[in-house]
């Protein structure tokens, strides 16, 4: 599940998770904002993509764009020092989200 | 925070923006509406575009957007005198700009960073 690449020095860690939405849970409106917010307080770079579209997880309208229903799976990939850590608090934002 | 005032010459299209972009962002952030002319005939008012400027004004910065035309020359009359850049009309969609926007501020960006993913919004696709 995890892919969590070995530090070496002066370059970012980068990690990647798959994760599904709640069933009954689009991620549009407020559950897109929350997963956008958490995304903002992380310092690395986060992408989700879904379905061959690739958004930019910090960005709103891109996230919004993806059009993701409920039960979708989501890819997400972070690139930077707090990668792990914003992974797993997208992860559990995903699993956690709620209309 | 920064704070976020919507400018339209429509009462109601500047309260339904201000539920919108509240319901994407979350109850915290600060989302003025100034919608409409004096009565709330349609047009813009520069009074009440000063005083949701001073509602949304929690000290961290206010970015202003308005819908059309002549809403940005209410919001520029409204700013003369304010050239400390703490107060921002932004050149942004007035749909997407202020979920943008909202989103950032709702996350404790900086002014420069709320004020640039408003602005960002021109190039955003739909779908």
């Amino acid at each position: 599940m995890w892919q969590a690449r070995q530090r070496e020095p002066g370059v970012p860690a980068s990690s990647d998770l798959r994760v599904v939405l709640p069933v009954d849970v689009a991620l549009h409106a407020r559950p897109a904002g929350a997963f956008v917010k958490t995304a903002l307080g992380f310092q690395s770079r986060i992408a989700v993509s879904t379905d061959g579209k690739i958004a930019d997880a910090k960005s709103i309208l891109a996230v919004l764009a993806l059009g993701a229903v409920g039960g979708t799976e989501l890819q997400l990939t972070a690139e930077g020092d707090d990668a792990l850590e914003a992974i797993e608090a997208l992860a559990t934002c995903v699993r956690n989200l709620s209309e | 925070m920064v704070g976020i005032v919507l400018v339209s010459h429509s009462v109601e299209l500047a309260r339904g923006l201000a539920d919108l972009t509240s319901q994407v962002a979350g109850a915290g952030v600060r989302i003025e509406p100034a919608g409409g002319a004096p009565g709330g005939a349609l047009g813009t008012n520069s009074d009440s575009v000063r005083e949701a400027i001073a509602r949304a004004d929690c000290g961290d910065g206010v970015v202003v957007l308005a819908d059309l035309g002549s809403a940005v020359l209410t919001v520029r009359h409204v700013l003369e005198g304010r050239p400390n850049g703490h107060v921002r009309l932004v050149n942004a969609p007035f749909v997407e700009g202020a979920v943008a926007a909202a989103v950032m501020a709702a996350a404790g960006q900086s002014l420069d960073d709320v004020a640039g993913a408003a602005e960002g919004a021109r190039g955003a696709s739909k779908f």
